[in-house]
């Protein structure tokens, strides 16, 4: 299905956008690098630059001498920012604690998120990043960006912020790193205006979606997660901007369960893909890989000698579910036994495929919380069929929403809603029945507990007579 | 739409405390007015807004509602 925009979109017009020339990007040496000294003195900091990893203190270098080197009528903000910054983090690590005072009203007109307001709590020492507000950029399902598009972005932040950006953050967004407050209206403007992108969420409302690559390039995908990720972002621009949830919320999609955005632990409601029929099998193929005509892991792994590639050690004996043997030659497999975990199709993608009959699995509840610790979306809906415009999950979406703003506390999580009401009662609001899908085992699950109207023909039990043998 | 906006401004105005979590001018809202749903509150408090009487506070992680010009200034 070919992509159609919500909103008709202008063509950018890259010549008239970009804000700098290719010589003023790239206008010092690797030799002036090596040379160059940042005007605080930095020895922690400068321990992360050690060792085999890629550092963010050798990149924010960069970008100081960078800035150090363009007209001072070129940037918005001081150039001295990324210093600044760099010397700011050396004194936390003197004091043993932060100088970021958290939040502010800031932000841009009629939005309750996107930007996340922070400031130096030592400005006299480190004027320069007084403000260091952060932006969230919304960006496009699975990321995907032209060279121009790109360019485009980074000029607009190098002229009216500091230059620095994750790429992406783990919401997903672009994430702009430090600006003074002024600026935040004009960028806004140019985003929304010119570049045609929104800002993410951030705070109590719907976090900015988020998707796996899908049907764009991976054949596993068994919705359209793009498509889906964009629908629903729009239908609830509201939620996104306008805050009124007890706390965050977020979805992400996943095509299969190989879970590339890790919807299973990073989302409050994740959506991952799966089929309720047969995976399918050609048979030759599996021969193919057992003789060693095809590499396994789709050639993954080659960079060391494995040896020969053993079906049974490195398929059927993994099969968590133990659903799978050979027989007569041919590979077998119980498919009501599997849970789709992916890893026989890992193996042998040539050989093996997800099933015709797609779908989604719903699951809620993930968060990263810092006191109690981490927690995984738990299996509610086991499969549904998912077709634009979408009015099943909405629906579903909207029961879950209506009663975590209902019952929730300031400041908690779905997940931890359901956990102090229990399953039974989540289940109950969203109108499904226990399922033995929903239960992995007994004990490290939530049991159900059955009411008396629950049960064909109900129980009778005296407690009376329950309390005469037993004693509380 | 417009009692919903009165019982929120009067709830900001003799709160004592400057900054609001979404269910304070909810619980504030139906004390005053018991039918009104979360969503309806919710509006009006995004007229409020737009018309620059109570303004976002946000931490980041969590966003709370304010009047504007009480207590807290617009940079801290
Ligand atoms: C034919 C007789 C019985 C069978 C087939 C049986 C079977 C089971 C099974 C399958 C479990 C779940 C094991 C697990 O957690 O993975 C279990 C748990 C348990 N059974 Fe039995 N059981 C029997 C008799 C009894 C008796 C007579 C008692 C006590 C006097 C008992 C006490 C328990 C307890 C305390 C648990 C743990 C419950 C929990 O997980 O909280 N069982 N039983
Ligand atoms: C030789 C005697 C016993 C043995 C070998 C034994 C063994 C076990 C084992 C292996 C478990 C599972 C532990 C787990 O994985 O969580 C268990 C759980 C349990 N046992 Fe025993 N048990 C014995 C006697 C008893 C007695 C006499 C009672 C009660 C009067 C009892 C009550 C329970 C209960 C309630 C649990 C469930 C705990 C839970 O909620 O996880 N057990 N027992
Ligand atoms: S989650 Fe599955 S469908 Fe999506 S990109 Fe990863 S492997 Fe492909
Ligand atoms: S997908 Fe996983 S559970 Fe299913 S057959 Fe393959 S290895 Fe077994």
């Amino acid at each position: 299905m070919a992509f159609e925009p919500r909103e008709p979109q202008k063509e950018l017009k890259y010549d008239e956008l970009r804000i700098y020339t290719d010589e003023e990007l790239n206008n010092y040496t690797e030799e002036e690098l090596k040379n160059f000294k940042i005007k605080h003195d930095i020895p922690d900091v400068e321990e992360l630059e050690k060792g085999p990893w890629p550092s963010f203190v050798a990149d924010a270098k960069r970008e100081a001498l960078h800035r150090q080197k363009l007209p001072e009528d070129r940037m918005m903000i001081a150039r001295e920012c990324v210093e600044d910054l760099l010397g700011q983090l050396q004194l936390s690590f003197d004091d043993g604690e932060t100088h970021w005072k958290h939040g502010g009203i800031v932000g841009v007109f009629g939005y309750g998120g996107g930007v996340i307001g922070r400031y130096s709590d030592v400005p006299e020492k480190y004027p320069s990043i007084a403000h260091f507000h952060t932006m969230r950029v919304n960006q496009p399902a699975s990321k995907f960006y032209n060279t121009d598009y790109l360019r485009s972005i980074c000029d607009l932040w190098e002229y009216r912020g500091s230059g620095l950006m994750n790429m992406h953050g783990s919401t997903g967004d672009i994430i702009f790193l430090g600006t003074f407050t002024e600026q935040l209206e004009p960028i806004f403007y140019e985003l929304t205006h010119v570049l045609q992108q929104d800002l993410g969420g951030s705070g109590s409302n719907l976090r900015t979606p988020s998707c796996c690559v899908g049907r764009a390039r991976c054949e596993w995908a068994c919705f359209d997660t793009q498509d889906m990720c964009y629908e629903l972002t729009h239908y609830y621009q509201d939620e996104l901007h306008r805050p009124a949830f007890p706390y965050k919320f977020k979805f992400k999609f996943d095509g299969c369960p190989n879970c590339c955005v890790a919807s299973i632990a990073r989302a409050d409601m994740s959506f991952i893909g799966t089929w309720r029929d047969e995976i399918r099998i050609d048979q030759e193929a599996v021969q193919a890989y057992i003789n060693g005509e095809i590499a396994p892991n789709g050639g993954a792994h080659a960079g060391k000698d494995w040896g020969k590639f053993d079906i049974q050690k490195e398929v059927i004996d993994l099969c968590p579910t133990k659903c799978m043997r050979m027989e007569d030659g041919k590979l077998v497999i119980d498919n009501k036994e599997c849970t789709r975990c992916m890893h026989c199709i890992n193996v042998m993608p040539q050989a093996l495929r997800p099933g015709t009959d797609t779908g989604v699995s719903i699951l809620f509840g993930a968060k990263a919380p810092i006191l109690e610790g981490a927690q995984m979306s738990m299996l509610t809906i086991p499969f549904m069929k998912v077709e634009p415009p979408y009015d099943n999950v909405k629906e579903l979406i909207e029961k879950v929403w209506d009663w975590w703003m209902e019952e929730g506390k300031n400041r908690e999580r779905l997940g931890e809603l359901i956990q102090r009401y229990g399953v039974p009662k989540f289940l109950e609001v969203i109108e499904v029945p226990p399922m033995p899908q929903m239960v992995k085992e007994p004990r490290s699950n939530p049991y159900i507990f059955w009411k008396e109207e629950d049960v064909p023909g109900g129980w009778q039990r005296d407690i009376k007579d329950y309390r005469a043998k037993h004693k509380r | 739409m417009e009692d919903i906006k009165k019982a929120i401004i009067e709830f900001a105005e003799s709160s004592k405390k400057t900054k609001f979590y979404f269910k304070d001018l909810e619980k504030a809202v139906q004390k005053t007015l018991p039918d009104v749903k979360a969503r309806q509150i919710k509006k009006a408090a995004t007229e409020l807004i737009n018309e620059g009487k109570l303004i976002y506070f946000s931490t980041g992680s969590t966003t709370m509602y304010g009047l504007k010009g009480r207590g807290v200034t617009e940079d801290h």
